[in-house]
């Protein structure tokens, strides 16, 4: 693929994993925090984001041995053809899950917000036309768009959780332990699927090239991002406080909605709806480039454009697969954000000990040998 | 390649004009509803009453802005107004849809009347549920409960110096920060209250004033007989009861008490203003006090929180007992009695202040647990942190335990400023120095 030529530096990487990763900032995961931990549902975003972080340096460390490698190219280290076959096939089923979901989630959301009127397949095709366009134009487009567009919605989101101060009420995050040691610190562990949007990096190795770059870049990514995530529960129950917390469809949007300064100082949900489908649409282009990328290194296709109307169809046809909204929210929120931790992070880590003790083996082999 | 690229691209800009196929809105398309009034209806669940907004009136009306409120018996051209009955708001929306020109857009309302009815028998709680979900209605809209009828609370609102009818709401419920006789009491935090398990909820009252003439004035209409006052004080009264005539009929005073989803009391101006201070939501108010050395006569103060209050919650034998400490500096307006309170006796004048407000707040306090069963202060939240979990507050029933409350309070009031005046000199006579009458 010419995209192989492509490399790009340590801040479009993590601009690009920070969008992965806060997108769902957008849609549910404050509410989601709150749902689990209670009063202390900032306190598990915090707990996660650790987690999150703890992983992240084990793999790093297991990756150095692969630098430039990615999770399609350890499976066929460690099982050949059939192995890169079966990675891809996982990742793939994996992406096109949570992209096809978020894609009718993020529609949704829209018609109800700002396009009552229209019909869903006419909001998300506005959204994958964006998505085409994002594939056609390539990694090296999306990531680009990614370093500059990012710090923008950042400030959008800062906009929000400050202008929201005058309603914060230090009581509504009490009792501090919520829902419980166990709801946060037990059953809270598999939050950690808040972080899937790691599998980024670990298909995009072979663009950041070096290791060095990979730890940094993955580590400035999870440090802003967990400050994103952990003041987005936050400053919801600071407002919201719980039970009322978990009520709210957009947690976002809803603090937005109450930001009034004077007369003149309101309506601020306009500039969410804008930061909101900015970050939707990169965050759906790159899951989409992702997707058809995957498939094509695969399946070893010279060409990858050639797929992307293709793919576009499918997604298309399984976005509209829940039959309401509800069941869309139920997919990604109790299905994928608990079971995604499995391939994000259990594959990865299985992949590079089994190919790490494989390429242990081997050299002892080659020592022998010698 | 490049070519193909760029085409989808621009393909995907244009996208962006296509969001006008199904909802293209155009702003003078719609009907702007400006405050929303809801009562029993007679041949339906609801009696809705619609207020909207006329641009052209506005626009051609001439008025410039400025302050002040409105309100009376004059025609207002800048407003129009409905009603109707109706199952459910939303339904009775549809029926207005269906007779007025343009479609009703509910972004601009500034202002939710429920009469007394519904908010007794619980059913306004269940209609800000309702409305909460839908994003028409915006959190900050101000919810107030009306003495009466809201139809007839919105029909008295006919604002005549404000050429924008939601600056006029706007303006006189954000006047609390300066009269400190309601509050500003939103949606949001009505919602919120009402889901709370360490809260209850307010709603500011409202009313029409029917005086006609001076004569129809009464000291009966005051809460004034109840605080063994000779003579009312400007908090002690309930929305309506105010003792003037005028153009301005319409008038917002006190606040609506909830216990859960049912209103169970009402507070006057002055309880109101206690509420504030206890909550910490005060501004600055002209405040009467007694004069400490000179029966009959007053001493009129600008009145400022300059602290947030503080809170000592403990239990004794079970029952909360809550200390309740308020910081408050104030401003020499009227001194009525000539005494040089600003030098000598400025001590005397701040000590007994604060025995007025401590015996006012406690009296509210007592009212409030008591009478009514309800923590409108929030007490409840600022104790939760008491407790590790969310089940071991819940199980706690602090709401229930309430009732049996006790209080202490401590207020504490620094003259800081003595307006223009330094000192009182005397007023001569024929026969020398004259006291004042």
């Amino acid at each position: 693929m010419q995209e192989s030529k492509i490399v790009f530096g340590k801040w479009e990487t993590a601009a690009l994993l920070i969008n992965a990763l806060n997108v769902q900032v957008f849609l549910n995961f404050p509410r989601t925090m709150a749902e689990r931990g209670g009063t202390a549902g900032w306190i598990l975003a915090a707990y996660i984001s650790v987690l999150a972080f703890l992983l992240f340096l084990l793999i790093s460390r297991l990756y150095s041995r692969f630098e430039g490698k990615d999770l399609l190219d350890l499976g066929e280290y460690i099982g050949g053809s059939a192995g890169r076959i079966i990675v891809g096939i996982i990742i793939l089923i994996h992406i096109t899950f949570i992209i096809s979901i978020i894609l009718r989630e993020f529609a949704e959301d829209m018609k109800v917000i700002s396009l009552p009127a229209s019909p869903i397949s006419f909001v998300i095709l506005f959204f994958l036309s964006g998505m085409i366009a994002g594939a056609y134009a390539g990694i090296e487009a999306i990531v680009r768009f990614h370093a500059f567009i990012v710090p923008i919605i950042l400030a959008g989101y800062l906009i929000i959780i400050g202008g929201v101060a005058p309603y914060y009420n230090i009581s509504n995050i009490m009792p501090i332990l919520g829902n419980g040691a166990y709801a946060i610190f037990g059953s809270g562990f598999f939050r950690i699927s808040s972080f899937s949007g790691l599998i980024a990096l670990f298909l995009l190795f072979p663009f950041i090239k070096t290791g060095k770059n990979f730890k940094s870049a993955g580590s400035l990514a999870i440090g802003i991002s967990s400050g994103v995530l952990i003041t987005s529960a936050l400053t919801f129950l600071l407002v919201f406080p719980y039970p009322s917390a978990i009520e709210g469809f957009l947690p976002i949007f809803q603090l937005a909605r109450l930001i009034n300064y004077g007369r003149f100082f309101q309506r601020v949900e306009s500039i969410f709806v804008m930061i909101w489908a900015i970050a939707a649409l990169l965050y759906l282009s790159m899951g989409f480039f992702l997707i058809v990328y995957v498939f094509s290194k695969t399946f070893r296709l010279e060409y990858y454009r050639p797929l992307i109307i293709p793919m576009a169809i499918i997604v298309f046809a399984i976005s509209l697969w829940p039959k309401n909204l509800m069941s869309a929210i139920a997919m990604e929120t109790v299905y994928f954000r608990s079971a995604a931790w499995a391939v994000t992070f259990g594959m990865t880590l299985l992949l590079l000990l089994v190919a790490g003790a494989m390429k242990k083996r081997n050299h002892r082999k080659e020592g022998d040998r010698k | 390649m490049k070519r193909t690229a760029a085409f989808l691209l621009m393909l995907a800009a244009t996208c962006t004009l296509l969001s006008g196929c199904y909802d293209g809105k155009e702003i003078d398309d719609q009907t702007y509803v400006i405050a929303i009034g809801l009562d029993k209806g007679e041949t339906n669940k609801l009696r809705m009453t619609l207020q909207y907004a006329i641009p052209l009136a506005m626009g051609s009306s001439g008025v410039s802005g400025g302050g002040g409120g409105g309100g009376g018996e004059g025609e207002s051209k800048s407003i129009g107004s409905m009603t109707l009955e109706c199952p459910s708001v939303y339904s009775g929306l549809n029926m207005v849809n269906n007779s007025v020109g343009k479609q009703v857009n509910l972004s601009h309302a500034k202002v939710m009347v429920f009469s007394e009815d519904l908010a007794k028998d619980g059913r306004m709680v269940m209609l800000t549920r309702a409305i909460t979900r839908g994003k028409e209605f915006r959190p900050n809209m101000v919810v107030a409960v009306s003495r009466g009828s809201a139809e007839d609370y919105l029909k008295s609102i006919k604002p005549r110096q404000e050429a924008d009818p939601s600056k006029y709401y706007e303006l006189k419920f954000s006047g609390y920060k300066y009269t400190g006789f309601i509050d500003q009491t939103q949606l949001h935090d009505f919602f919120i209250k009402e889901e709370s398990t360490g809260a209850q909820a307010v709603a500011a009252l409202v009313g029409v004033n029917t005086k006609n003439s001076t004569k129809e004035f009464s000291v009966g209409e005051s809460s004034a007989p109840q605080k063994n006052r000779p003579v009312p004080f400007e908090g002690d009264y309930l929305a309506g009861n105010l003792p003037k005539v005028g153009d301005i009929k319409g008038e917002a005073m006190g606040l609506a008490v909830f216990n859960g989803p049912k209103m169970v009391g009402e507070l006057d101006g002055e309880e109101s203003t206690h509420y504030l201070m206890v909550t910490g939501k005060y501004g600055h108010a002209y405040v009467t006090f007694p004069d400490p050395i000179k029966k009959d006569f007053y001493i009129v103060v600008n009145l400022k929180q300059s602290r947030r209050p503080t809170y000592k919650i403990k239990l004794v034998d079970g029952k909360p007992n809550i200390k309740v400490e308020i910081k408050l500096e104030a401003d020499y307006m009227s001194i009525q009695s000539g005494i040089n309170y600003e030098s000598e006796y400025n001590d005397i004048f701040e000590r007994s202040a604060e025995k007025y407000l401590e015996e006012g707040i406690k009296r509210l306090l007592n009212r409030t647990s008591a009478e009514f069963h309800s923590d409108i202060f929030g007490f409840g939240n600022q104790y939760k942190s008491r407790f590790l979990t969310w089940d071991q507050w819940k199980n706690f029933q602090w709401l229930d335990r309430y009732k049996n409350s006790t209080f202490e309070v401590a207020v504490d009031v620094k003259v800081r400023r003595t307006g223009l005046t330094i000192r009182n000199a005397p007023i001569q006579g024929s026969e020398g120095e004259v006291q004042s009458p």
